[in-house]
């Protein structure tokens, strides 16, 4: 029990030393734990929502074969009216509902505002049914009773200062529905932010769904008493034919809803994650230099303990214990602290339009168990090397006197491993660069990225000693003597100048690497524009989500002057077989033949202007070589709500391309001849070309009209380019964001090197202090230690992840990504700051060794 | 004189626990001599020497080095002073690992951004004995020739005054002696002014000038002293101090 004292006195007489590696733990812990709080939260908030909009039975109709490519028509699947009496007839059925539900709406004040969600949640239009009020009740007003009605939800209300008797503008597939607020109702749970409104059932029937006899689906409330599974089976009895139908119980539905949500939260939670990992990995090498350093410093001690009699294993075992200390400590505080992080997640979605309650605050047994377990096993790990050196210290370094712990050298084995481990990493790039298909390249990147970081962080110590003495005859050597000094004292132990270089490293390689392939994303697709866009504008629903652009708003903007003409692009959905007797569901474009020249293709046979000719289509490269389809063959068509075609195909397109990748063309009035209007889809996407010289006239009045639409954009070139810029910009700037947590861990790092190096040449700086050394001088040379750790470790991380970005880029050109840029401005921002970086880290140690008094310092024992 | 001390008092604490180190000390240092101060453990010797060098603050009195008035001066004047005007040999860690020998002789002037006196450096470094080593490392020189080295870089700046803390304290007597001697002889050859704190009789009989000092007073001196006569007046201490 001796260890477990000794190992006990010595955290707490060092706590001081260990509190910067404890941060680090905590810091990673609170993340991960953070993370599984808050999504598990959101999955009870969503559960309970959930749970609560779903009906003892659901009817709904059969959903249409999956197939991802094709867009829906903006006309929902619909459950004929007379289903719903049959469904009342079943036994242990106590009511049947129709149920209207379209999330195809856009809402807008009278000012033509948008009201729908600021969160990205979905705006939900339907009946106001029974079933409605198992979620809901209406707090002021009453529910719709005709066409000129609607009832908001409380959130929305709130959110856009809404109140009774205003008018509201509901823009749908079938038309405008222009109606008062007559009533507001209130979740009874909570509401992460769809924005929901009612109408009465004949408004919403035809205006949401087209036709005034059909439902969306089929809520049934069972007789009390009465299993929901007998209920199911007593409805589909009722129905007779149940093909066209399925049937859910509540729990189905339940189940249901949470798979849709539950893949885009996993992919949250998982993202979220690897930037926790992250974190941990380079708090490693911060608890790997603590416990080093505290060894090291230690040696007289630790020597002292082995003459008297302690084996290896004892001192081994106790520097593991104090490591354990420190993983219990750091864990616990980083399990509270990861609650505290969720609940300022929350308020963090909160203010940007997602409603969490802190209610639902779910936090899972696992979660303090995953963050206590992780925190303890890394750092006892991470502790291990250093414990294992403590345990081979001989009793003989009590006698000798251990002023300063002995240069630690890079071995030579270690040279030597991680030199094969770069150069394997760095082939695995280079043969990764050369694959010829990016499924095959992918796991060579993957092997080439972590060989070389591995690489680096071993062979970290050698490249300390070459790059250091590079920087210093560069920026060093200015600053006389006290540069000279700073460079030594980074050179003197190239081990923990390495790996706290390297910790930063590993950040900064991510933030290089992915700047470089964000702005080579940008350079792509600005260069593909340039080349094969020849529209000057674009409409497209706003901020780039999906939707389609509704027949009135295509009128609207076909009435503007100074065009040249405006293509309509549509997708239509149709089975295709090839005359090689296969099939498969594609999309087909269905544009105006203007469209060739607003998005210019090259062709590998035929003419692209023929494919828009009478019965006529054009097919991808790449389809056309798997069913051996030439120009000239006929392809059959059968077109879905539609009739069923053979189309003659009058050209192949090249798929070298990013957009309208595999496209098959046919013209508009060729689709239209064969699928009826009310089938036709709506327009995925409108082109215009302004008359000569009319280009400002035009957009203005394109814009104009618009006004009354605000969930639609009109973009022009510059436009459309500046909008790519911004969302890959956002995309990298909350992926920067996540791995500030990894920079933060590694500049603690820097801090805890210096602060810990600082105590160690307690008497060495008494000593220059008394022979002359001035305080700022003093300080100065800690500060450019500091600087060179943090330089060294940023010119490491910002080469290597430049590297694998040009690798990741070369790779991706195979699926279009032709352009290499390498973003100089944020390359060079990055290396300015990390120097700035290391002057901040230095703060603190060079404040207390400016402190240090010279006496004490200097005092022999 | 190379530094005086007048009145002074260095006292630790107050009231109750106040206890004074150094009461009422006046002591004149001659220029190019070597003095050394010896007493027992306690008797404010280190004391005396840190506040004579400017490391230590005084509670009262007046410190002069030359004719400047340290005692009151601010740090950075008092760093400024040390680096420019005075040589330290301290008992043992007198050496920045990281510098080599010849660094390390010529690190207060290159702190002072000052050029080291090419031809003097080289005096002194032969005076030393040390020519063969001077790209060595600290760790690779024995505690003799780290000494000595810390013995080179005193002079080298040529200092109005070399303060030394027991600088043979971690010595066997043969490496001793050869660093007393080098110590000798720049105050004979060179005219330097030394002060050094021992305890050692040995070692003060190389002084011109022995000052004993007990319970934090000046208590006696002897002019050219030899060991025997130091060793015989330290036991006169120790009895006068058991009987009293």
């Amino acid at each position: 029990m001796t260890v477990w004292k000794t190992s006990r006195r010595n955290f707490f007489a060092h706590k001081g030393r260990m509190a910067l590696s404890a941060v680090a733990v905590l810091l990673s812990v609170a993340f991960v734990c953070g993370t599984l709080v808050f999504t598990d939260t959101m999955n009870t908030t969503f559960d309970k929502l959930f749970a609560a909009t779903a009906a003892d039975v659901t009817v709904v109709p059969k959903a249409p074969e999956k197939d991802n490519r094709l867009p829906g028509n903006g006309k929902p699947e619909t459950v004929p009216a007379s289903a719903v009496e049959q469904a009342a007839k079943a036994t242990g059925v106590k009511t049947a509902e129709g149920v209207v539900s379209s999330t195809s709406v856009t809402v807008v004040d009278r000012h033509d505002k948008n009201m729908g969600s600021t969160s990205g949640g979905p705006t939900i239009a339907g009946n106001w049914t029974g079933n409605a009020l198992r979620s809901m009740e209406i707090t002021s007003g009453h529910a719709p009773r005709g066409p000129t009605e609607v009832m908001v939800d409380a959130d929305t209300a709130e959110k856009h200062h809404l109140k009774l008797g205003d008018e509201l503008r509901t823009i749908t597939a079938n038309g405008d529905i222009e109606a008062r607020i007559s009533g507001i109702a209130t979740f009874k749970v909570t509401n992460p932010g769809a924005a929901v409104i009612y109408f009465d059932v004949a408004t919403a029937q035809t205006k949401l769904l087209g036709r005034p006899d059909v439902f969306s689906a089929i809520s049934v409330t069972a007789e009390a008493g009465v299993a929901d599974e007998q209920v199911k089976k007593n409805v589909a009895t009722a129905l007779g034919d149940t093909s066209a139908y399925e049937l859910r119980t509540q729990k189905e539905s339940t189940e249901n809803s949470k798979d849709s949500m539950g893949s885009f939260l996993d992919v949250m939670k998982y993202a979220m994650l690897g930037f926790a990992g992250i974190a941990l990995l380079v708090g490693i090498f911060l608890i790997v230099n603590t416990f080093s350093m505290l060894v090291a410093q230690r040696t007289r001690e630790i020597g002292l303990m082995r003459a008297i009699g302690s084996s290896r294993k004892q001192v081994n075992r106790s520097v593991l214990i104090e490591a354990l200390f420190l993983g219990v400590v750091g864990s616990l505080l980083g399990v509270g602290a990861g609650v505290g992080l969720a609940v300022g997640l929350m308020k963090l979605m909160g203010a940007m339009g997602m409603e969490l309650s802190t209610e639902d605050l779910t936090v899972a047994w696992t979660t303090p168990v995953i963050g206590l377990v992780l925190g303890i096993v890394v750092t006892v790990v991470a502790a291990y090397f250093p414990a294992r050196r403590a345990g081979k210290v001989s009793p003989m370094a009590a006698l000798r006197d251990a002023g300063t712990p002995a240069d630690g050298r890079a071995g030579r084995v270690r040279a030597a491993i991680g030199l094969v481990l770069t150069l394997a990493g760095g082939a695995a790039l280079l043969a990764a660069t050369r694959a010829d298909k990016s499924s095959e390249g992918a796991p060579l990147l993957g092997a080439g990225v972590l060989l070389t970081l591995i690489g680096f962080i071993v062979i970290g110590p050698l490249l300390a000693g070459f790059v250091v003495r590079v920087l210093s005859t560069v920026m060093l050597r200015m600053f006389g003597p006290v540069g000279r000094l700073a460079e030594r004292n980074a050179l003197r132990n190239p081990r923990r100048t390495g790996a706290t270089g390297a910790a930063l490293m590993v950040g900064l390689a991510l933030v290089a690497c992915l700047s470089v392939v964000g702005s080579s994303m940008v350079a792509s697709a600005t260069e593909e524009l340039d080349k094969s866009v020849g529209a000057d504008f674009i409409v497209q629903p706003a901020g780039g989500g999906g939707g389609l652009i509704v027949d009135q708003a295509a009128k609207a903007l076909k009435t503007v002057p100074d065009i040249e003409h405006f293509t309509e692009y549509k997708v239509v959905g149709a089975r295709v077989t090839a005359p090689d007797g296969s099939t498969g569901s594609e999309g087909l474009v269905a544009a105006n033949p203007s469209y060739k020249d607003d998005v210019r293709r090259e062709t590998v046979s035929g003419e692209l202007a023929a494919a828009y000719g009478k019965d006529a289509m054009s097919v991808g490269e790449t389809y056309a070589t798997k069913h051996r389809v030439k120009v000239g063959d006929r392809i059959t068509v059968a077109f879905k709500g539609g009739e069923t075609a053979k189309l003659k195909v009058a050209a192949i397109t090249s798929d070298d391309v990013n957009i309208d990748k595999g496209a098959m063309y046919v013209n508009l009035t060729t689709a239209a001849q064969y699928v009826p209007a009310d089938a036709l889809p709506q327009n995925m996407i409108m082109f215009a070309k302004a008359a000569d010289g009319k280009e400002k006239e035009a957009y203005a009045a394109l814009k104009s009209a618009l006004a009354k639409y605000p969930q639609y954009e009109v973009k022009n070139q510059a436009d459309f380019k500046e909008q790519l810029q911004d969302q890959i910009g956002q995309l990298l700037n909350i992926v920067y964001g996540l791995l500030a947590l990894a920079i933060i861990v590694a500049v603690l790092g820097v801090v805890n090197t210096l602060a810990l190096s600082v105590v160690e040449r307690t008497r060495e700086i008494g000593l220059m202090r008394a022979i002359g050394l001035s305080r700022r001088q003093l300080r100065r040379m800690i500060r450019l230690e500091s600087v060179v750790i943090a330089v060294f470790g940023a010119l490491l991380g910002l080469g290597l992840g430049m590297g694998w970005g040009t690798a990741a880029q070369k790779l991706l050109a195979l699926e279009g990504l032709g352009v290499l840029e390498i973003p100089w401005p944020t390359i060079l921002t990055v290396f300015v700051a990390s120097a700035f970086v290391g002057l901040f880290a230095a703060l603190v140690p060079a404040f207390r060794a400016g402190r240090m008094n010279v006496l004490n310092a200097i005092a022999t024992d | 004189m190379a530094a005086r001390a007048r009145q002074v008092v260095k006292a630790y604490g107050a009231g109750e626990t106040r206890v004074v180190a150094l009461d009422h000390v006046d002591v004149d240092i001659a220029r190019g001599q070597f003095t050394a101060i010896m007493g027992p453990s306690g008797s404010g010797k280190s004391t005396l020497m840190h506040c004579l060098a400017g490391l230590d603050t005084v509670s009262s009195g007046q410190i002069f080095l030359d004719e400047t008035e340290i005692t009151g001066l601010k740090d950075k004047k008092l760093t400024q002073l040390r680096r420019d005007r005075i040589g330290f040999i301290f008992q043992a860690f007198n050496l920045l690992p990281t510098l080599n020998a010849l660094e390390n002789i010529t690190l207060p002037m290159d702190i002072a951004g000052r050029r080291p006196d090419a031809a003097w450096l080289r005096q002194v470094v032969e005076t030393v004995g040390l020519a063969e080593r001077l790209k060595h490392r600290p760790t690779e020189l024995s505690g003799g020739q780290q000494q000595r080295v810390a013995v080179a870089r005193a002079l080298a700046a040529r200092p109005e005054i070399i303060f030394g803390d027991e600088p043979t304290g971690n010595l066997d007597s043969r490496a001793g002696a050869e660093v007393l001697s080098f110590l000798r002889r720049s105050v004979d050859e060179l005219g330097q002014t030394i002060v050094m704190v021992t305890h050692d009789p040995v070692a003060a009989s190389y002084a011109d000038r022995v000052l004993y000092l007990a319970d934090g007073r000046i208590v006696d001196e002897m002019l050219s002293p030899t060991a025997d006569q130091v060793l015989d007046r330290m036991k006169d201490f120790d009895s006068r101090g058991r009987t009293s």
